[in-house]
């Protein structure tokens, strides 16, 4: 089988596994678990295999793996479609299949395979825990199944973005996810919370989704093709487009249909302005965040902007000034960094947290993007999938011990809250030690850490091309990182337990704390095989594998930065700082968080994220709803359309009418009347002469008769 | 064989109509026995069709109408009795044929005057195919006006039995007698022009064949009853056009859309919006468009603006509705907008690359449609038909209740919504693509239309399946009974087929764009 | 010879007498009376013409002859009228047969 056939087939099984578990085994919870695992399992060792052969190859961004065939017959020519494996796939590929298959086998756990049914458990809603033997224990997802089709189908999703050697099924895939976090968000669709958590991420997301379509067709319409291999590695091509005038003034073709593919990405991976999903998706399981949040879709966007970075760099060469769209990139990436790393300062929720900093770490990779730092940006993708992945499984887990605990003591407290933890790193040692790993690769720990590397070569980079307000604003960024990641394992593991259930925690099980150490080993590794080669020490003795690797993916491999001591000790200490301080404001901390009577009313600002959702609500979903109901239909269409309508039909009925009434009836009928009643009294009156008598009869006609018989003589003989 | 063969759009044509005949016959007293006469007669005309297209020849080279058949009706005005398909009627036939069995079979819940109903349907599903077969122009409008008689009277005769319209000063109608007549009287004021201009075509270019007519009416100069032949010819393209727009229908002549869907019966709503809507399109692909290409050409800009004003408004109204067929009624105003945007972009580029890609993406959007409203009509009626209400705000929660149920109706909203893997996707995309670079501005404002589309599809999802369990309708519902999966089935196959290798469809409209455009 | 003028004043006279006997008498018999005096009336005023102008034509008195044989079948079914009134309304006063009136 050639490598090609193999990257066909990788999207396949979880899709298999779709269908299959909701037409045929979804009443069988192990069946189901199986086929899923099993679908992830083989796009797993498909996609390593492929990895594998495609590390081998030389300069395998000039003769990456393609295959591809015709799809839509249009005019003279047909629009293919087909699978491209080239350095920057062969990476996502690799932390994707990883990811996928760790969170399938964490669900498993997750959803409580093998507990009992509970008794007051519907579909719809989060299981509540069963009776056993007089005390409360955890009860098995009503819906354990569907759960599993639906992260396959999320899973197909995101490896046919993947593998997709064209804009078009790369979109196909990017909706997909769209559809599946909405099923999964909403997974407990019963809750409230939940419903409108799922409808706020697909409208959203929708609305970068909308742009980046018109951003396909624009580019489509430009070249004639799709193809990533026809479109970004020709040069000449992008020099057109970038010097071609867009229908807006100011904006060259390639400017514009970078800024409208880079609002599907801003959408995509909850950048600001489009930020407010995320959070709220929250409300999904655990191992939905993970996928979404940390492996699959947010990352897409991201994926998305690394692989049409040659065209949305078009124009710019390394060391000149950014052109439009690189600045727009630059700007919100770093903004939407530091924005949500403020209000992760600040947050209860132990998800939320991490769902803040998913944003901010985005922020980061755009931010980097912006500047072109390409390979930085890419690393950082890669090595942010596997400890956020870790996080979110890690937080999973804390919470199921909670609930354990809870379901233990019968107290009535939210198990997500982390004001409510405390002291677990006794009670859930895995977890907690997994969790201090991914936490302080999350901040960039130094040295040890992957998150270290690829934070580093990003402030690096943009403090050695110049652009130092990004530089400081990242660097800031990456100082609150620090901070609340300690504050969140500070609150949640250390110290002493604060309530009941803390107390009564559990460490979880094996199929959930396995996927966290494997997760734990790339959070640590993976940051090796991307250490610079002009590092001070370290440098060269492991190769600089991946700079040299994903850099090959572009026409012209970027050159690495030089290295500089003033960003490496920036690094560090915005690192260790944080931490250091996230420890000893909170290690002593009880009910009420030690920052809010510092900050006062900036406290209040940030625990309510800027007001951006009350904002949005009064700025475009109210005026909407007014503008779809009131106008629109009842206006629009009832009152202005159909009253016009209703008003010529009026104006008929009263023609209709005055015809009726003051020609047809007394005109026309009035005369078949009048001629009746005229004969009727001509009648009338000339029956008088009908007397009866015979005499007069004969009277009239002997004067008739003489009278003609006179007239006939006086005429003749005259 | 050959008899067949030779005959087969006269089979197909009529088929329908014999059926009903023979269903008028049935004692009307065993029900049964009529519903299953009428759904197997229903699947003849469905054979034939699918005879035809495993005959038709798709390939670019082979040019012009296959299958055509001519008899001599009025030879003293020459006109004929002229049947014959290419790539864009054969889809629309394959796709009457088809949604017609599904409604027959969707409509077994119908219990009174059923002999009546099913002949009426029958006989409607002639007038349809009549529309899209027949070569002749008074034929075409003779087809055109049949279609209109039993559909008026499937949905004042069978059409929901609650509800009242106010008109003016207090007169109170009942709905589906308001939607039934709004829905004739108003298609039939179009036809009145569409009808002159017919007559004047036929009288003064002595003929009434289509074929003759596309070779000799375009080119004509002169000066005509006094005036000059382009203002003849612009009067008689507004004429023809308007016929058509209230149809489809265009912005602003939509508002017996959502009246007539909403109050008929299910299966009339699925036809209606399955077929009849394209009936419109089809009749400016097939006559406009190749009648009077400069005029179109001319006009087309204002084409595209009531097209994005379809595709706004529709959007809009849909996502402001509490009514759920009503909902559906306004997605197909979306929906249609986007071929009209895709017709109107073709007759202003004619014979460019992105006039063709336009034009695929209109005609393939016009089946897709066809397929996904089809379905969503009736899972519509599949929940009114167990509640007894269309309202919004009266379920709630059901996803528990009606599992089966759910997942259908999320798959089909999927497709409806145009999510790509589906149908709806690949369609949309061509048409946007086609429009983009010949009416930017448009195509760019449509994309609001397209963000509404999300919005009141996931609103109907999460009014009915999603939020907490009402606990009125708990042990009240029964899931999707077997016979109503069955008449899903092939629509749900079809979308995820047409979704992932659209190109056995999309090869044979592409023929026929080519070849007629191209 | 006398002239014949003088038969032709005869006749109508007696034609004067039974028209007026037909109009004015109130006893339907007399009215029928009056109609034989015109009958022979006209048959004087045929016989006259006849002798006086064409006496070798025998149309003349065949004309008589056939106006006899009317006259007589019209006073028979005359009469038996007459007397068929009389017995349903007890009267022969013509101006009170008049049910067939206005």
């Amino acid at each position: 089988m050639t490598t090609e056939i193999l990257i066909w087939l990788i999207p396949l099984p979880p899709l298999l596994a779709f269908f299959l578990i909701l037409l045929f085994t979804r009443r069988n919870h192990a069946l189901s678990h199986t086929l899923g695992v099993g679908a992830a399992f083989l796009s797993w060792l498909l996609g390593m295999i492929v990895f594998l052969a495609a590390i081998g190859v030389e300069h395998l961004g000039e003769q990456p793996f393609t295959s591809s065939v015709g799809w839509l017959p249009l005019g003279s020519d047909v629009f293919s479609v087909g699978v491209l494996i080239d350095p920057l796939s062969a990476v996502t590929l690799f932390f994707v299949a990883w990811t996928v298959l760790m969170i399938f086998i964490y669900s498993i756990g997750y959803h409580n395979f093998g507990q009992p049914k509970g008794e007051h458990d519907v579909p719809g809603l989060p299981p509540h825990g069963a009776n056993q033997h007089g005390h409360g224990v955890p009860s098995v997802e009503p819906m354990y199944a569907r759960f599993f089709a639906f992260i396959a189908l999320f899973a197909f999703g995101m490896f046919t973005l993947v593998v997709s050697d064209n804009l078009l099924t790369l979109f196909v895939g990017w909706e997909i996810m769209g559809l599946c976090s909405y099923l999964l968000i909403g997974f407990w669709y019963a809750k409230p919370s939940a419903r409108a958590a799922a409808i706020k991420a697909f409208i959203t997301t929708r609305v970068g989704d909308v742009f980046m379509l018109l951003g396909i067709v624009a580019l489509y319409a430009a070249t004639g093709t799709l193809n990533f291999r026809q479109i970004l590695y020709s040069p000449e091509l992008l020099q057109q487009l970038a010097s071609t005038p867009s229908v807006i003034a100011g904006l060259s073709a390639a400017g514009l249909i970078g800024l409208l593919l880079f609002i599907g990405a801003v959408g995509k991976s909850a950048q600001w302005p489009l930020h407010v999903w995320l959070p709220d998706a929250m409300e999904g399981p655990t191992p939905v965040s993970a996928m979404i949040h940390a492996a699959t879709m947010v990352s897409a966007g991201v994926y998305m902007v690394l692989r049409m970075f040659p065209l949305l760099s078009a124009g710019w060469e390394h060391g000149a000034p950014l052109n439009t769209t690189m600045t727009v990139m630059a700007f919100i990436g770093a903004f939407t960094a530091l924005f949500a790393a403020t209000i992760a300062l600040t947050q209860k929720d132990i998800k939320r947290v991490l769902a803040y900093s998913t944003i901010s770490q985005l922020g980061y990779m755009i931010a980097a993007l912006g500047i072109g730092a390409y390979v930085a940006a890419a690393f950082h993708l890669v090595t942010h999938a596997f400890f956020k992945a870790l996080l979110f499984l890690g937080s999973g887990s804390v919470i199921h011990g909670m609930e354990h605990g809870v379901l233990h003591t019968g107290e009535h407290i939210d198990p997500q809250d982390m004001f409510n933890m405390g002291g677990l790193r006794n009670r859930m040692p895995i977890t907690f030690w997994t969790f201090l790993i991914g936490g302080l690769s999350l901040s960039g720990f130094p040295l040890i850490t992957a998150g270290f590397w690829s934070k580093d070569e990003i402030l690096a980079d943009a403090f050695g091309n110049g652009h130092l307000l990004v530089f400081i604003t990242l660097a800031v960024a990456a100082l609150l990182t620090a901070f609340y990641t300690m504050r969140q394992i500070t609150l949640t593991f250390l110290g002493a337990p604060r309530t009941q259930a803390a107390e009564h925690a559990s460490e979880s099980v094996r199929t959930m704390t396995a996927p966290l150490l494997v997760l734990a080993v790339f959070a640590i590794g993976a940051g090796w095989v991307g250490i610079p080669e002009h590092f001070p020490g370290l440098g060269g003795l492991l190769p600089g594998w991946f700079h040299e690797f994903v850099g090959g993916t572009l026409v012209a491999n970027p050159e690495a930065v030089a290295f500089s001591i003033e960003p490496l000790l920036v690094s560090v200490g915005v690192a260790l700082g944080g931490l250091t301080l996230g420890w000893l404001v909170y290690r002593k901390a009880a009910e009420a968080d030690p920052l809010r009577k510092p900050l006062g009313a900036i406290y209040g600002l940030l625990e309510n994220k800027y007001y951006f959702d009350e904002l949005y609500d009064s700025l475009f979903v109210q005026p909407a709803k007014r503008l779809a109901e009131g106008f629109s239909y009842m206006f629009l269409d009832r009152q202005v359309i159909d009253g016009a309508l209703h008003r010529v039909a009026q104006a008929g009925l009263s023609l209709g009418s005055i015809f009726r009434n003051y020609f047809d009836a007394p005109v026309v009928n009035g005369f078949g009347d009048l001629t009746g009643s005229l004969t009727q009294s001509f009648g009338r009156l000339l029956r008088k002469v009908q007397t009866g008598q015979v005499q007069q009869y004969l009277l009239f006609v002997a004067l008739l008769a003489f009278g003609g018989l006179f007239y006939y003589l006086l005429s003749v003989l005259q | 064989m050959q008899l067949i063969t030779d005959n087969i759009l006269a089979l197909i044509l009529f088929s329908p109509l014999l059926g009903g005949l023979i269903v008028m016959l049935l004692p009307s007293e065993n029900k049964d026995l009529v519903r299953r006469a009428a759904l197997a007669l229903s699947l003849i005309p469905f054979i034939l069709t699918l005879v035809a297209w495993f005959g038709f020849n798709a390939s670019p080279e082979v040019d012009g109408f296959r299958f055509q058949q001519q008899v001599a009706w009025y030879p003293a005005i020459n006109s004929s009795f002229h049947l014959g398909v290419d790539g864009l009627s054969l889809s629309m036939v394959l796709l009457t044929t088809l949604l017609a069995p599904a409604a027959i079979l969707a409509s077994f819940s119908v219990e009174e005057k059923i002999r009546s109903y099913m002949a009426l349907f029958l006989a409607l599903e002639t007038g349809m195919l009549g529309v899209f077969l027949s070569l002749d122009l008074l034929l075409f409008f003779a087809f055109w006006e049949l279609g209109l008689v039993p559909m008026y009277f499937l949905i004042d005769q069978w059409g929901s039995k609650t509800g009242e319209r106010e008109l003016w000063s207090g007169m109170k109608v009942s709905a589906r007698r308001y939607a039934s007549f709004k829905f004739m009287v108003y298609t039939m004021a179009g036809s009145l022009g569409l009808l002159l201009a017919i007559q004047m075509l036929g009288v003064v270019s002595g003929t009434f064949d289509m074929l003759a007519l596309f070779q000799s009416w375009p080119g004509l100069t002169g000066s005509l009853f006094g005036l000059s032949v382009e203002t003849v010819k612009a009067v008689a393209f507004w004429a023809f056009a308007i016929a058509f727009a209230i149809k489809v229908p265009v912005w602003p002549f939509h508002t017996w859309l959502p009246d007539a869907h909403t109050e008929a019966p299910t299966a009339g709503s699925m036809i209606l919006a399955g077929v009849l809507l394209k009936l419109g399109a089809y009749g400016f692909l097939r006559l406009v468009l190749p009648l009077y290409p400069a005029e179109a050409e001319q006009y087309a800009p204002v084409l595209a603006l009531l097209a994005t004003a379809a595709i706004i408004f529709g959007a809009l109204s849909a996502y402001g509705q509490t009514d759920f067929k009503r909902l559906v009624a306004y997605s197909s105003v979306n929906h249609m907008g986007f071929v009209v945007l895709g017709i109107a972009a073709a007759a202003f580029a004619t014979g460019t690359e992105s006039a063709t890609i336009a034009l695929n993406g209109a005609v393939l959007q016009m089946f897709n449609h066809g397929i996904s409203s089809a379905a969503m009509f009736f899972l519509v009626g599949v929940i009114y038909e167990r509640t007894h209400t269309r309202d919004l705000g009266a379920w709630g929660g059901l996803f528990p209740l009606v599992p089966v149920f759910g997942g259908l109706l999320i798959f089909s909203s999927m497709s409806s919504l145009g999510l790509p893997g589906l149908n709806g996707f690949v369609s949309e995309f061509l048409v946007v693509r086609g429009a983009w670079p010949i009416f930017t501005l448009f195509t760019a404002l449509s994309m609001i239309g397209l963000f509404f589309t999300g919005a009141y599809i996931l609103k109907g999802i999460a009014s009915t399946l999603h939020g907490p369990l009402n606990e009125k309708w708990k042990g009240h519902l029964t899931d999707i009974s077997r016979r109503e999966v069955l008449v899903l089935v092939p629509l749900l196959v079809l979308m995820l087929w047409l979704g992932l290798w659209p190109a056995w469809l999309l090869s044979v409209i592409n023929q026929a764009v080519v070849g007629l455009f191209g | 010879m006398i002239p014949l003028s003088w038969y032709l004043y005869l006749s109508a006279g007696l034609f004067g007498l039974g028209l007026y006997a037909v109009l004015a008498r109130k006893n339907a018999i007399a009215i029928l009376m009056g109609v034989e005096l015109m009958l022979n009336a006209v048959n004087i005023n045929i016989v006259a013409f006849w002798r006086y102008l064409t006496p070798q034509n025998m149309s003349g008195q065949a004309f008589a002859v056939m106006v006899f044989a009317v006259a007589a079948a019209e006073v028979a079914v005359g009469l038996a009228l007459v007397i068929s009134v009389y017995r349903r309304r007890k009267t022969v006063d013509a101006s009170e047969i008049n049910l067939m009136k206005w």
